[in-house]
C-alpha cells in the first residue's frame, strides 16, 4: 500500500471520529437554529453596519466577505479541536503508532469544513437576494466549490496553529478566535486589504481567505473567468503550502515532545 | 532472544532555571541496566516516581533517552523508531486513551487503520480482538457508556491491533474490580502463551506474583534487583518459614531450642511463625507441631510485598524523585 493511499485511509477513519464529535455536539435543530442562525445574524449585522456607517457601496462586498467568512470561522475550529486529542489521552498513543500525525489530525476535524461550507452556502444563496446578489443556477456549483476551497485552505492554515497550541492547550480558543478576527480585519472582509500598511498586507497575502473572497466577489459580479479562477488557484496553492507546513510541524512537534517529555501517558 | 535491552539508560527532565540561575533537572532513570527475555512476562515494581513509566515511554518511542541505549528486538529506539513502533503495543490504565464518542468496534477500526492493516485484515482483526476481550456483544455501543473494566478490556484490544511482539502494560488494572482484574490476568497469561513478551508495571504485589516470570524492583531510576518473584524472597531471608495456629500456645514450649530454629515470632493472637535454616529442621518442627495439635500449618517464603518493603522501604505517601 502506497504512503498516499495509507494516509488517505487514515484521513477517512479519522473523519469518522470527526463525524461522531459533530453528532455529539449538535442536533439538526440546534445546528439549524443555533449555529446557522447565529452565523446568518453575524453576516446581516456586519452588512447592515456598513450601510449604517455610510458606506452603502460596500454593502455588497461586506456581504460576500462576511458570508464567505462563516465557513472560515468554522474551519478555524480545527485549532481548538486538535487539542481534543490531548484531552482524550490519545496523543501519546498516536505518536507511538506507525502512522504520521498529520493525516490523523487532518481527518480529525473535517466536520467543521462540512458544516462551514453548508453554513456559508445558506448565507450566500438565501441571504444574497436580500442584498441585491442573485445567483444563476450555473453559478451555484461554483459558489459551493469556491467555499469548499476557501474552507479547506483555511483549515490547513488552522492545522498549523493547532500544532502550536497542542503545547499550550489553554490557549486553544484564544488562538482560533484571534486568528479569525485577524482574518476578518485584514483579509478584505470588513475593509479593503489596501487600507492596511504593507506588513499586514503581506500577512493577508498568505492567507487563503483573502483570495477566496476575491474569487467569490468576482463570481457574484459576473466577472471574467480569469478573475474567478486565478484567486481560486491561489487559494489552492496556499492551502497546499499550509498543509505541507502542517506535515512538517506535526513531525517537529512529535520529535520535540519525545525530547522534552511533554507526551505524557494518559494525556 | 532478548526482547528489551537497556544499557546505562539515563533520562533527565529539565525543570528550567533555579533561583541561582543554574539549570535544574530531575533524574528519572539513572544509568539503568535492564533486560527482558522474549516470551516472558516481566514485572516492573516500584513506588511512584521510581522511573517505571519513564522506561515504558522510552520503549513506546514517545520519549527519547538522555543517554545510554535501548533496543527492542535488536532495534534501537532512537535510530530505528519505525521498526520499534511496529513491534510494540502500549496499554495504560485509567479512563483515557479511547475515543468515547465512537463505539468499541469503531475505535478498533480506527487504530487498525493507523497500523496500516488492509480493509479485510482490519475487519477480521477487530472482530477477533472484540471476541478475545469479551466485548463482541457490546461492540456497537459508544465507549462513553462503558464501565472501567470494559474500557480496560478495550484498551488491551487496542494495544493488540498491531499484533505486537512486545506489549507494554502500564498499571493496567488500576481501578478495576477484583473480577475484572482476574480476567485481565488470565488474558495476560494467554498472551504469554502465544509467545508475546509483556512488560507490566504495577503496584500490585499479588498481581506481579501471579503473572510475572521475572520481576525488577526499581527505585530512584535504578534497578535494585531482578529475579523470579519467588526467588526474590531470598534477598530478604534465606530461612524457611512455618506458620501455624495454636490458640492456647501449647505448641510453643521448647521450639526455639530445636536445632536449626532461628526465630519464633507471634504474627497475631494464636498465630505464630517459626524460621529455620534448613529443610531438615523444618521437617522436625512440623513433626513436633503436629504432635502438639497445632493447626493451619503452612510453609512460606518472604512474599513480594515483604521484599518490596525491605528493599525500597516504607515511605507512606512520599513520592520519590
Amino acid at each position: 500500500m502506497s504512503a498516499l493511499v495509507q494516509s488517505l485511509r487514515v484521513v477517512g477513519y479519522s473523519a469518522r471520529n470527526a463525524a461522531a464529535d459533530f453528532a455529539a455536539t449538535y442536533t439538526w435543530r440546534s445546528w439549524t437554529f443555533g449555529w446557522v442562525g447565529r452565523m446568518l445574524s453575524q453576516v446581516v449585522f456586519f452588512t447592515l453596519a456598513g450601510r449604517v456607517l455610510g458606506a452603502p457601496d460596500q454593502a455588497r462586498s461586506r456581504f460576500i466577505g462576511n458570508a464567505v467568512m462563516t465557513c472560515v470561522v468554522e474551519a478555524m475550529m480545527v485549532v481548538a479541536s486538535s487539542v481534543w486529542e490531548r484531552r482524550a489521552g490519545t496523543l501519546p498513543l498516536l505518536v507511538a503508532s506507525p502512522a504520521d500525525l498529520a493525516p490523523v489530525f487532518f481527518g480529525r476535524s473535517l466536520q467543521w469544513i462540512a458544516s462551514g461550507v453548508a453554513t456559508s452556502s445558506i448565507a450566500l444563496l438565501a441571504l444574497g437576494p436580500l442584498f441585491g446578489i442573485d445567483w444563476t443556477a450555473v453559478q451555484i456549483p461554483a459558489v459551493v466549490l469556491l467555499q469548499l476551497l476557501t474552507a479547506v485552505g483555511s483549515y490547513c492554515f488552522g492545522l498549523v496553529l493547532g500544532v502550536l497550541v497542542l503545547n499550550a492547550p489553554q490557549l486553544r480558543n484564544i488562538a482560533s478566535n484571534v486568528a479569525y478576527l485577524a482574518m476578518m480585519s485584514f483579509c478584505g472582509i470588513q475593509v479593503p486589504v489596501d487600507y492596511w500598511p504593507a506588513p499586514i498586507r503581506l500577512l493577508a497575502a498568505v492567507l487563503p481567505v483573502t483570495y477566496g473572497v476575491r474569487a467569490m466577489t468576482a463570481l457574484s459580479a459576473g466577472g471574467p473567468a480569469g478573475a474567478v479562477w486565478r484567486p481560486a488557484a491561489a487559494v489552492l496553492l496556499l492551502g497546499a503550502g499550509w498543509l505541507a507546513a502542517a506535515f512538517v510541524a506535526f513531525r517537529v512537534f512529535a520529535e520535540r515532545g519525545r525530547r522534552d517529555g511533554s507526551l505524557e501517558f494518559g494525556q | 532472544m532478548t526482547a528489551v535491552e537497556a544499557v546505562a539508560l539515563r533520562r533527565t527532565y529539565d525543570l528550567g532555571r533555579g533561583r541561582g540561575g543554574g539549570q535544574r533537572e530531575v533524574v528519572a532513570l539513572h544509568a539503568l541496566d535492564f533486560r527482558v527475555d522474549e516470551g516472558t512476562v516481566h514485572g516492573l515494581l516500584g513506588p511512584n516516581g521510581a522511573g517505571k513509566t519513564t522506561l515504558c515511554k522510552i520503549l513506546a518511542t514517545v520519549l527519547l533517552p538522555t543517554s545510554g541505549g535501548v533496543r527492542v528486538f535488536g532495534n534501537d529506539v532512537v535510530s530505528r523508531t519505525r521498526q520499534v513502533r511496529q513491534s510494540v503495543g502500549v496499554v495504560f490504565g485509567g479512563e483515557r486513551g479511547l475515543y468515547s464518542r465512537l463505539t468499541a468496534r469503531q475505535n478498533l477500526h480506527y487504530w487498525c487503520a493507523l497500523y496500516g492493516l488492509p480493509r479485510r485484515a482490519l475487519l477480521a482483526r477487530t472482530e477477533m480482538l472484540l471476541a478475545r476481550v469479551g466485548l463482541s456483544e457490546r461492540s456497537d455501543e459508544k465507549v462513553d457508556g462503558f464501565s472501567r473494566g470494559m474500557k480496560q478490556r478495550l484498551h488491551l484490544a487496542r494495544g493488540l491491533v498491531g499484533d505486537p511482539r512486545l506489549l507494554l502494560l502500564d498499571e493496567p488494572t488500576t481501578g478495576m474490580d477484583p473480577v475484572a482484574a482476574r480476567d485481565f490476568r488470565l488474558l495476560v497469561a494467554e498472551l504469554r502463551a502465544e509467545g508475546r513478551t509483556i512488560l507490566l508495571t504495577t503496584h500490585d504485589m499479588a498481581e506481579a506474583e501471579a503473572v510475572c516470570d521475572r520481576v525488577t524492583l526499581i527505585d530512584g531510576g535504578r534497578a535494585l534487583a531482578t529475579e523470579h518473584p519467588r526467588a526474590l524472597g531470598a534477598l530478604v531471608s534465606r530461612n524457611e518459614r512455618i506458620e501455624f495456629d495454636s490458640p492456647t500456645a501449647d505448641a510453643l514450649p521448647g521450639l526455639p531450642a530445636l536445632p536449626g530454629v532461628v526465630a519464633v515470632t507471634t504474627l497475631s493472637p494464636g498465630r505464630y511463625r517459626v524460621e529455620t535454616t534448613a529443610t531438615e529442621a523444618t521437617k522436625a518442627v512440623i513433626g513436633l507441631l503436629l504432635d502438639r495439635g497445632a493447626t493451619s500449618l503452612t510453609t512460606t517464603r518472604p512474599g513480594l510485598e515483604e521484599v518490596y518493603l525491605k528493599l525500597i522501604g516504607n515511605r507512606g505517601m512520599e513520592v520519590g524523585r
